[in-house]
């Protein structure tokens, strides 16, 4: 239990006629606890009522939290399988009729068939999402590999989480987002925090950032915007998009020459630091100003608070990370506190701040191209033997590894790709580049789409199956400290729909693959095999068993046995996860964004989140309060460009990059460098900024560059806003 | 122990999480009753909610000319009672915050009843259970007694913690600038 100053023993309201059920919330990392209330007469779903008592989040949610329940019986549900035969439609919503089960499965099983018949087995492709439970993550690895025995399957944490990944595995040897609870967050001297826009996109965060303040502590944000954190930071360091590498290691220089750097620590438990400390040496206060645009007085003073803090947490999120250098970001933000030792003890450490709800179980388990449960290698043959075993096929019956999400629209483009299935996924909406990545989505020969609205990428589908929302399922998600949680089921599944498993298990039987999977009746049973399957990887949940995460209030991975209560704090003991037991410090090269500004397109574009919506905007677009908050994206431009371009608040203009335009209203406001634009990203249609972003991927992992490319603005003189 | 609505204005981080959960009291029929503003908005992001402050003497209540807004015995100012409430609207002219709202078609006052039917079992109201920022807190007066003490400042730019902001209130108000009486760590 870790029960701090903010955890209140305080009653629930039980209204007459209803009950509560104890879950989280469906969207970001933070997995609010929640209580759904549930009318006993209709057994629906019906409200929300705040859960005291889970020790993370002490009954808080955001606007999105707290009207996540209304997904769950909405008019625009998906009730029964939908079948389009004229093909032409596709793009559209248009053509889609009712089917039955039977007849999508055995639509599916025939197409996939004739497919694979024709052009080999690796023409299909799944393409996944992580904001669903570690079970359903984990069968969608083995649906692809076992029941469609292809090599592709990427998912949408390319989009999101591989950069913190790639990041941690090469400085600590181990991916968990958080090296400590989050609990001991408002307990820290000091929170260095890169790249997120905590206050919108991690809200609840929010009241152990500021105690850190009230008690003395210190803030550090760094980012381009002033956003409503950076607003009360004690340093903003308000850098140009796409510089951070620049900014970190300027951080580091100052840290080392300071005499911040903790010699013992490096010398016992991290390997790299002389060759980082040369490389860092060029980056003195005004060549790293010169770089990222922030003031040498304020990197000065930032290294200095960060160095002097008795303890320390550094932050990051896709900030960071949405860059074609996002894996050195990282790496170059852990330096920090790797060489002044601020890490492996309670109240200091790194930590990223999960975008999608599992998006730290989803990368462990499966449905990354090259990987398989628990973090195993798909190319380590004993990491394969391993699974195998579990799966009941032979290491040669493994696929080979696939290619990134990204990537995968490319082979779509070149045929390679002939199919998709997609499922908790709209990179319709989510994909860079996007009017690339529409056309290869309708050039497929057949696509399925998995889920409970119909999505911008649905409109591409073939066929729809309709799946449960989180709420008429259970099943198990990992938050973004690591800690491993519990789901439960409020509702039974509306219509016909049914949970991603059991389709999957269904399907596969349809597609003579049904003895690997027809054992599989309940979550239970998924959750059982898949705490085996992860048994021994370095992302071992096989202790975490669901009584123990009840019984403790989730459970931290690694787990590896029953006795095993987890591991809420890692590195303890010093000893992290490279064979010699030793951190890597990187020596990391600058390098500026793929796309710099220039005479055609001098400013600079970044995207973002705002606190009404949640991912491509799928679910929250249709819940009415938070589309009432926030109908329609906007670029958020300082005054002092407008005026160049002579544009006003409120006012349409023509945002264009070399890839695409759209037409956004005009947001004033001092709080955004000069240089730099924003538009939030939930938007569809011809409204997604992602038409505009670069595909920039990072060579490691494989993320687009979301978060900088050149841009220009047109102003549009007739279409004032009415 | 009696508690209290308490708000830390700088702590708003404009999320309009209060308003979302405002909906959710049960009580409420689905409709939002406070507010949060842009202080600025072309300037910067800093917010603030609005809340019913539930004054001792609320000018509210003294405006209506048929006696349709109770003071609970916990001092929460309730919402107008259906049968009484001739829809004059002259609450929404007395009120110094602009607090209650008019609802045309019902020809019918409502506003923030402090979420009375969990404040008066000592249940924290909605806005205050969710509030991410600790905008809005629910406390003991011996936890605002330490709150004001610890803000209490006269140094010539502001005066925070000030006791009320017009008349005596039920609700206490933090404004902008708590961080000034804070010590560095170091």
């Amino acid at each position: 239990m870790q029960r701090d100053k903010f955890f209140k023993e305080i009653e629930n309201v039980i209204h007459p006629n209803e009950t509560l059920v104890k879950t989280h919330c469906s969207y970001c990392g933070m997995q609010c606890g929640m209580n759904l209330r549930v009318n006993t007469k209709t057994n629906k779903i019906i409200g929300v009522e705040p859960r005291y008592d889970w020790p993370v989040t002490v009954g808080k949610m955001c606007p999105k939290g707290v009207t996540a329940y209304q997904q769950t019986n909405h008019d625009d549900r998906i009730l029964k399988p939908l079948i389009r035969d004229d093909a032409s439609l596709k793009g559209t919503k248009e053509g889609f009729r009712e089917a039955t089960w039977d007849e999508a499965y055995s639509l599916i099983a025939k197409k996939f068939g004739e497919l694979q018949d024709k052009y080999g087995k690796d023409t299909l492709s799944v393409f996944s999402g992580v904001s669903m439970t570690n079970e359903k993550c984990y069968l969608t690895g083995k649906f692809a590999r076992v029941a469609l025995q292809t090599r592709y399957i990427d998912y949408n944490g390319r989009f999101c989480m591989s950069s913190a990944a790639g990041g941690f595995l090469r400085s600590f040897g181990v991916d968990r987002g958080s090296t400590l609870p989050w609990t001991d967050l408002h307990e820290t001297d000091c929170l260095f925090i890169a790249g997120s826009n905590t206050a919108e996109c991690h809200p609840t965060s929010m009241f152990r950032v500021w105690a850190v303040q009230e008690r003395g502590g210190y803030l550090i944000v760094a980012d381009p915007r002033e956003t409503p954190i950076a607003r009360r930071a004690d340093v903003h360091l308000d850098l140009r998009p796409g510089t951070d590498l620049a900014l970190a290691n300027g951080i580091l220089n100052l840290l080392i020459q300071n005499g911040h750097a903790d010699a013992e620590f490096v010398n016992n438990h991290t390997n790299g630091f002389e060759e980082t400390k040369e490389l860092v040496k060029e980056f003195t206060p005004e060549y790293t100003s010169e770089i990222t645009g922030v003031a040498p007085e304020k990197i000065i003073r930032a290294a200095e608070i960060y160095g002097k803090a008795p303890n320390a947490v550094v932050m990051f999120a896709r900030g960071i990370e949405q860059q074609h250098k996002g894996v050195d970001n990282v790496s170059a933000y852990t330096n920090m506190a790797l060489v002044t030792g601020k890490i492996g003890r309670p109240k200091s450490g790194v930590a990223t701040f999960t975008g999608q709800g599992n998006g730290q179980g989803g990368r462990e388990h499966g449905q990354k191209s090259d990987l398989l449960p628990g973090y195993r290698k798909i190319t380590n043959p004993k990491h394969v033997e391993e699974v195998c075993q579990v799966w009941g096929i032979t290491p040669e019956e493994m696929p080979q590894p696939g290619v990134s999400a990204y990537e995968m629209f490319e082979l779509m483009e070149q045929k390679t790709i002939r199919a998709m299935y997609l499922l908790c996924s709209n990179p319709a909406v989510s994909a860079p580049n996007l009017n690339f990545v529409r056309k290869a989505m309708k050039g497929l020969d057949f696509m399925v789409c998995a889920d409970f609205y119909l999505s911008e990428s649905a409109e591409f589908a073939d066929v729809i199956l309709p799946t449960v929302t989180w709420s008429e399922d259970e099943g198990t998600v990992t938050n973004l400290e690591g800690r491993i949680i519990k789901i439960n089921k409020a509702q039974e599944p509306l219509g016909e729909s049914k949970p991603d498993w059991q389709i999957q298990a269904e399907l596969a039987e349809y597609l003579g693959r049904g003895k690997y999977f027809s054992h599989l009746k309940t979550a239970r049973d998924v959750a059982d095999e898949f705490r085996l399957a992860s048994k021994g990887g370095y992302a071992d949940y096989y202790g975490a068993t669901w009584d123990k995460i009840d019984k403790q209030d989730g459970v931290f991975w690694p787990c590896k046995d029953e006795k095993d209560e987890g591991t809420p704090h890692m590195f303890l003991d010093k000893k992290f996860y490279h064979p010699d037991g030793k951190a890597k410090i990187c020596a990391l090269p600058y390098r500026p964004p793929a796309e710099e500004p220039c005479e055609e397109y001098p400013l600079r574009l970044t995207t973002g989140r705002v606190v009404y919506h949640y991912l491509s905007g799928n679910q929250t677009r249709r819940i009415q309060f938070l589309r009432d908050m926030c109908p329609e994206p906007y670029v958020e431009v300082h005054p002092v460009t407008a005026a160049k371009y002579n544009i006003e608040h409120e006012e349409y203009v023509r945002l264009f990059t070399r890839r695409g335009e759209a037409e956004y209203k005009v947001k004033i406001t001092e709080a955004i460098r000069k240089d730099t634009v924003f538009v939030p990203y939930h938007f569809g249609h011809d409204k997604s900024i992602n038409l505009l972003t670069i595909a920039a991927l990072d060579p490691m992992s494989r993320m687009p560059e979301f978060k900088a490319c050149a841009a220009q603005i047109e102003k549009l003189e007739l279409k004032k806003v009415q | 122990m009696k508690k209290r609505l308490y708000l830390e204005l700088e702590n708003c981080i404009g999320c309009r999480s209060c308003l979302a959960a405002c909906t959710q009291c049960g009580g409420h029929e689905e409709r939002n009753r406070n507010y949060v503003y842009d202080v600025n908005p072309l300037v910067n992001r800093q917010t603030m909610p609005l809340m019913c402050l539930h004054c001792v003497n609320p000018a509210c209540a003294r405006s209506c000319p048929a006696q349709a807004i109770q003071i609970h015995e916990t001092g929460a100012v309730l919402s107008a009672l259906v049968e009484k409430c001739i829809g004059c609207q002259n609450c929404t002219i007395a009120c110094p915050y602009g607090i209650p709202k008019f609802d045309t078609e019902q020809n019918l006052m409502y506003k923030c009843d402090l979420c009375i039917d969990r404040t008066k079992d000592g249940i924290p109201p909605m806005c205050a259970s969710v509030c991410p920022s600790n905008t809005l807190q629910w406390l003991t007066d011996e936890e605002i007694e330490a709150k004001q003490k610890q803000f209490n400042l006269d140094n010539g730019k502001w005066v925070t913690s000030m006791p009320y902001l017009e008349g005596e209130t039920n609700v206490r108000v933090n404004l902008p600038g708590i961080l000034q009486g804070v010590t560095k760590l170091f």
